[in-house]
């Protein structure tokens, strides 16, 4: 747990409400590293192919899986909207794809309760190839197609950038919680 | 596990929770819609969001700028510690000469082409070309379906939309949004990106089409269809007045018929500098400019920033009277 629950408002003292109040940054932090990686993506690399991973769907679909509460759908809309504004694309198409993205690890929660990295890993894979074939369909929709067979360089690279990118969210989640403020009744 | 969620214990806590579930399920799907919402806005307006982008590109790209000069920097340290002494800096001097030489050569040969033209049409006045600015590229959406790049110049450098960018090798692409310290450059390759050319050595006209891909598509040829070779240089031809004529495009590698493919000649993400210049001719007014009447505008009107009048004596009279219907004298 990155920000633990508080006791009830009403039975809080003034101290704890202070520490409470100074502690509520923890709840922002899976969104804004997530929009961090947006900005991340937007170094001009001197490759020929867009081969950057897509760095804030994997650090969005990561923190999904660590901490479901704290990366709901409509939250993932909002980083994907950032996106769209950064990379200059019609208002609406990362924003839904991440939005949905976020949906789907959810029902994945549901449905496979307790499984391993490898699942994970595959889960996550399939999701990014899904969103950048999707991709077209929404832009033709917002009236400007592109073709996505190149974002299939994307894909590979994200794949290989998974790993890494949920260890580094891991790491995050457990410095967080290892000084997240505890209270009287425990 | 790690849900932040207490565990639920009393029937109206367990009650709570699932109306909690139905507003989570209903607030996902009312985003996902907002979200087609959105895109069939973008599709009526394309300008949608327009303000915000800028917004958003100005924070971001005088960052990118900054964080970017150190690796810059320690790219060029390196590319230079591998080289090594004496024969390869007599190698860059030769090179430098015949690059020095081939640029004469092209100059001539399109000089020649020129002059062929100016015989035949004997009176010709040409706009010039003018630097607006001069940035690097600070960030680019390498990670992204669209191929678009930023700089760290924006409205308050005169840079507007619609200017050709230019780097030292060749065409880079054009401005498309501005904000007032950034602007948002459509690179070459990008799908939407045309950019009307010539073939230096026959003169076909035609389109450089990107597609998302490194290389660009000659698409659109009208003229003469003589057949293409391998190294064919395509430079702008000046149509459409944002790009200035004879800048180098790219080669073409693939010459076949149906769709040449042509290598882009300025690598858009290296680290070189480049230019915004002056639309080479500018763009006709389109503002909308109210009816011609001979009414004057009401005052109220004017006051919600309705046009001033256009009185039909002030208009130019057309050059033929349109004939009257049948019936009317």
């Amino acid at each position: 747990m990155i920000a633990s629950p508080p006791p009830p408002a009403l039975l809080m003292t003034p101290d704890e409400r202070r520490r409470w109040l100074l502690s509520l940054w923890r709840y922002a932090v899976p969104a804004l590293i997530s929009a961090l990686m947006m900005v991340l993506m937007l170094a001009p690399l001197p490759l020929p192919v867009p081969a950057m991973p897509n760095l804030a769907l994997l650090a969005v679909l990561a923190w999904v899986m660590l901490q479901p509460a704290l990366m709901p759908p409509w939250l993932a809309f909002v980083v994907g909207a950032l996106g769209d504004l950064l990379f200059g694309m019609p208002l609406g198409v990362n924003a839904t794809l991440f939005a949905v993205a976020a949906g789907s690890i959810r029902l994945l929660d549901l449905l496979l309760v307790d499984r391993s990295h490898l699942v994970d890993w595959l889960g996550a894979s399939l999701l990014v190839l899904a969103c950048a074939l999707a991709t077209g369909p929404l832009m033709a929709l917002a009236g400007r197609p592109v073709p996505v067979l190149p974002m299939l360089w994307q894909v590979l690279t994200s794949m290989i950038a998974w790993p890494l990118l949920l260890s580094a969210c891991v790491a995050v989640q457990r410095r967080l919680a290892r000084s997240a403020p505890s209270w009287r009744h425990g | 596990m790690l849900d932040w969620s207490q565990s639920p214990r009393r029937p109206t806590a367990i009650r709570r929770e699932q109306n909690l579930a139905l507003v989570s399920a209903v607030v996902s799907g009312a985003v996902v819609a907002a979200g087609l919402i959105l895109l069939l806005v973008a599709r009526v307006n394309p300008e949608t969001g327009a303000g915000v982008r800028a917004v958003a590109s100005d924070l971001v790209a005088p960052v990118w700028d900054v964080v970017r000069a150190p690796i810059d920097g320690a790219a060029r340290v390196g590319g230079h510690v591998g080289d090594y002494f004496g024969a390869v800096s007599r190698a860059d001097a030769l090179e430098a000469e015949l690059n020095k030489a081939n640029a004469r050569l092209r100059i001539a040969r399109a000089q020649a082409r020129e002059l062929a033209q100016l015989k035949r049409l004997m009176a010709v006045r040409e706009p010039g070309r003018q630097v607006v600015a001069t940035a690097r590229i600070a960030a680019a959406t390498s990670g992204g379906v669209v191929r678009t790049a930023m700089l760290a110049v924006g409205m308050a450098d005169g840079v507007t939309r619609d200017l050709p960018v230019i780097a030292a090798d060749g065409l880079i692409g054009r401005t498309v949004e501005a904000g007032s310290h950034s602007a948002r450059v459509l690179l070459l390759t990008d799908a939407q990106s045309r950019v009307p050319v010539i073939v230096e050595r026959t003169g076909q006209a035609g389109l450089a089409a990107g597609r998302g891909l490194p290389s660009l598509v000659l698409a659109d040829r009208i003229g003469p269809e003589v057949p293409l070779l391998v190294g064919d240089r395509i430079v702008t031809s000046g149509d459409g007045g944002v790009f200035p004529p004879g800048v180098l495009v790219g080669v073409v590698t693939d010459p076949r018929r149906d769709a040449p493919v042509i290598r882009l000649a300025a690598s858009p993400l290296g680290a070189g500098y480049v230019a915004v210049e002056r639309a080479w001719l500018p763009i006709p007014d389109t503002a909308p400019k109210g009816p011609v009447f001979d009414a004057p505008v009401p005052v109220e009107a004017r006051r919600r920033g309705a046009p001033p009048p256009r009185l039909r004596s002030a208009e130019t009279p057309p050059t033929a009277v349109p004939a009257s219907p049948a019936g009317v004298p």
